[in-house]
């Protein structure tokens, strides 16, 4: 048992394509097994079944894609970025790319507790109305409370929508969201599109930056 | 291929895939997945297991076939899945048809289709698949513009009841088999022949089974009169192939990016079994035993943690512990593996103390939870009937040292309905499993826990009790009440199979060519997903049945006549029949057979494949 202190690696990806339909759980065990194949000299959880230390911010939706999301994992010894980066990478599937890596304070807490909100982009099929999407959607806002229901749970959509602007896209305009993401309180766009009568499939959904309190985090490390 | 044709599927899928459950199960792009360009090989293969990805992706024989024909410079070979019923509704509402994980490509599009058939429930999800790929079900309507419709697996040992619906089965062992259909198959499009030459071109290889090459006769009570080769040149019997050597073990296994039911790399260490358990039609088709050797083994473990980064390791085989160097494996494995965080399942072990004590050797890759011990029956008398000898010492004695060894659950597998089993040995099963629960419990107190597994014998084809009937339902379900009120009492867990359940399977497995209809119609009724306990549609399986005018008693409850011409008797597994009677009659004469890689009893192995025999001494095969 090495008694020295790992080193914390922060990694920022992206998520992509086919691997949008992999959920959380599954894609921590991806994870596994990626830094398993990468060679990297990991640190594991103690028991009698030990497990790859690592920890991911926050659960994205299945089928959102995202540049932004985050995951820490544990090393032994001082090692080069660029050769963690290089490592993770050929062992990564093709729709997960690493968009940075920096070595972190083990005091930092947890992702997942300084997680406080995210950012998502939000691009229409074609088919879409957008001018009436966006009537519905100001409508919707001007609601005093949001109400839906999560299993037994009754929500209040609003209390979790911190911003909403429209901005020009490639094609057709797209639509940012900054919600709550804590495990309290966590926003789902996909939600507020189903009461304005979209269906899953004709928009997509990415998630574009995390912030702990009201900074960004994962740009720097 | 149309290229249109794929990015409308890609462009449906993607919205289908927010409206299905797991949909990772749809969209392939697995690490270590192969991706050919589709014009740059002669011959396409779709690999098709035909249940929901979660079962099949697993499967070993898939990976092994998809790493030998992906090595082929001109061939490429995708795979696809049956769809789970959300999925199909999705495909059929949008009049897409079932694809490969690969490159989307739709099976019609492929050269030949290659379905593996493990077991029997799994027929009518070939129906569905081709029906989803747009391909007439049954082959004698299907034209030059079809792929070639292919199956191999230990179900095809009897390829009767699926002879309709396929073009040709290969039997035996795979490694070499496919590539005699790629090759062939690549020959005769180069010629540019019919399709019936390829399908005589094929009838020709060793090993490949043509059933439109066979005429099939009945006499009036409904058993068969005559099978015999429709054309010169075709086989009568089709012998099995095999490999004299275990060719390398696939490494590169596929790492699925959702859960599966074994998220692991698999590696056989040995092929075939050489106890002669009477029951066991894993047993007869697999002979003779070949194994590989511990150094192999353990390079093939650490290549494949290397390319998959999986944190489990399977060593497969029908009996593990008889491997001649298990000790050397395991103790190599230790050695070889013990920082590398991962566990090792060694299932099928015999049950002796020698098979405690390699569990021990494990130290702690050994997986957690319980042992398991297949005793198989509980009376001597039943043991020697089924050609399992085992003294209860044994058994006990097994027992004491897993618990000894710090095991605190046990789960211990049976069957009921064999030959000759009365009411008494059902009580021995309860009787055994308490006397080991309180054996465990004076070792290891209270927290001991007893699981029950009960199968029901279903007599399958090439074994001995190949002629004998199943047991009627209504004396099986008597049988399950006495163990589940026993086990109860005794709080001992215990799983089972309703009577109902097994019917499918002791239909199909000794079916002969007429089912061929009953599972036609059968899938029109809406049976699919057969092995999926809660769909199972016994009722679809009954009225196909009726309509068809066939009675299913014929499979099942009814003695077949030992002169009587089986349907799968054109098959060959290089056991003979004749070995298989004389095992049947010792075995109704309470006598068994040892072990036979001791002594020879002359099944008809080293007659048929004794040239495959490689002559190093260090490749070990089972046969004196």
């Amino acid at each position: 048992m090495n008694s020295a202190q790992p080193v914390r690696v922060r990694v920022r990806f992206a998520k992509d394509g086919d691997l949008r339909f992999t959920g959380h759980l599954d894609l921590q065990r991806l994870f596994e097994r990626v830094l398993r194949r990468s060679g990297l000299p990991l640190r594991y959880s103690q028991g009698f079944n030990p497990k790859v230390r690592l920890n991911l911010a926050s659960a994205l939706p299945l089928g959102f894609s995202s540049r932004a999301e985050l995951l820490d994992f544990w090393v032994d010894g001082e090692l080069d970025a660029v050769v963690v980066e290089q490592k993770l990478k050929s062992a990564l599937p093709k729709d997960i790319a690493v968009l940075n890596v920096a070595f972190v304070s083990n005091q930092l807490p947890s992702l997942q507790s300084s997680l406080k909100a995210s950012e998502y982009r939000i691009s229409f099929l074609p088919e879409i109305d957008i001018p009436e999407t966006a009537r519905k959607l100001a409508a919707l806002l001007s609601q005093e409370a949001i109400p839906i229901h999560r299993r037994a749970r009754s929500v209040d959509l609003k209390q979790l929508i911190l911003s909403v602007e429209w901005t020009p896209g490639p094609g057709a305009p797209e639509l940012g969201f900054k919600m709550k993401s804590t495990p309290e309180a966590n926003g789902r766009p996909d939600e507020l599109l189903n009461l304005l009568g979209l269906a899953p499939g004709t928009y997509q959904v990415c998630r574009t930056a995390l912030f702990s309190n009201s900074e960004e985090v994962g740009e720097n490390g | 291929m149309d290229s249109l044709q794929k990015s409308t599927i890609n462009h449906t899928l993607e919205r289908m895939l927010f409206q299905v459950e797991k949909p990772g199960r749809y969209v392939g792009g697995e690490h270590n997945q192969v991706r050919k360009p589709w014009d740059s090989v002669d011959t396409r293969v779709a690999l098709i297991f035909p249940d929901i990805y979660d079962l099949g992706q697993p499967n070993l024989g898939l990976a092994i076939l998809y790493d030998i024909l992906n090595q082929q410079p001109d061939v490429l070979a995708e795979r696809a899945f049956a769809p789970w019923v959300d999925m199909e509704a999705q495909l059929r509402e949008n009049q897409l048809p079932l694809f490969s994980l690969e490159s989307k490509t739709p099976l019609n599009q492929f050269d030949i289709l290659a379905f593996t058939l493990p077991y029997e429930q799994i027929y009518t999800n070939v129906l569905n698949i081709l029906d989803l790929a747009g391909i007439p079900l049954l082959a004698r309507e299907r034209g030059a513009e079809h792929p070639l419709i292919i199956a191999g697996g230990q179900a095809c040992y009897n390829p009767e009841p699926m002879a309709d619906f396929f073009d040709a089965f290969g039997i035996g062992e795979g490694e070499e088999l496919i590539l005699d259909f790629t090759r062939t198959h690549r020959d005769w499009k180069r010629r540019g022949g019919t399709r019936e030459e390829l399908f005589y071109a094929l009838a020709r290889v060793s090993g490949i089974y043509v059933p439109r090459f066979y005429e099939v006769a009945y006499h009036d009570d409904g058993t068969l009169s005559l099978v015999s080769p429709a054309l010169q040149g075709v086989a009568l019997p089709v012998k099995k192939r095999i490999v004299g050597k275990l060719p390398p073990a696939p490494v590169r296994f596929l790492v699925p990016n959702v859960e599966t039911v074994h998220d692991r790399i698999s590696v056989e260490i040995m092929r075939g079994c050489t106890r002669g358990c009477r029951f066991c039609h894993a047993g007869v088709v697999n002979r003779p035993v070949r194994e590989r050797a511990p150094e192999e083994i353990l390079e093939a473990i650490q290549a494949g943690l290397d390319a998959t980064g999986y944190e489990q390791v399977g060593l497969l085989s029908l009996s593990s512990s008889d491997h001649t160097r298990i000790l050397d494996i395991i103790r190599g494995v230790y050695e070889k593996f013990k920082d590398s965080r991962v566990q090792v399942n060694l299932p099928s072990l015999r049950i002796a103390s020698f098979s405690v004590d390699l569990m021990d050797e494990l130290k702690d890759l050994r997986p957690g939870g319980g042992f398991t011990l297949a005793p198989e029956a509980a009376t001597e008398r039943m043991r020697a009937i089924i050609n399992k000898p085992l003294d209860e010492d044994i058994i006990l004695e097994t027992a004491r040292t897993i618990f000894e060894h710090g095991w605190l659950s046990l789960k211990l597998y049976f069957m009921i309905g064999l030959p000759q089993e009365s009411m008494e040995d059902v009580q021995a099963i309860l009787d055994l499993a308490r006397k080991i629960k309180s054996i465990g419990k004076s070792i290891k107190g209270n927290r001991v826990r007893i699981h029950l597994g009960i199968a029901t014998f279903i007599p399958k084809p090439h074994t001995p009790f190949q002629w004998y009937s199943i047991e009627e339902a209504q004396s099986l379900q008597a049988k399950i009440d006495l163990l589940k009120e026993g086990t109860r009492k005794a709080d001992i867990k215990m799983s089972y199979n309703p009577p109902d359940s097994t019917l499918l399977e002791s239909w199909l497995s000794r079916g002969d060519r007429r089912l061929g209809a009953v599972i036609l119609h059968a899938w029109k009724n809406g049976a699919k997903l057969d092995a999926w306990t809660e769909r199972f549609n016994l009722t679809a399986w009954l009225d196909a049945f009726a309509s068809c005018g066939i009675d299913p008693d014929f499979y099942t409850r009814r003695q077949r006549a030992l002169d009587e011409i089986l349907p799968w008797d054109h098959i060959s597994t290089g056991v003979s029949k004749r070995f298989l009677l004389t095992d049947l009659r010792l075995s109704l004469a309470g006598k068994t057979r040892e072990d036979c890689r001791n002594t020879c009893y002359n099944c008809g192995i080293l007659d048929n494949f004794g040239s495959l025999r490689p002559s190093e001494a260090e490749i070990y095969w089972g046969c004196p």
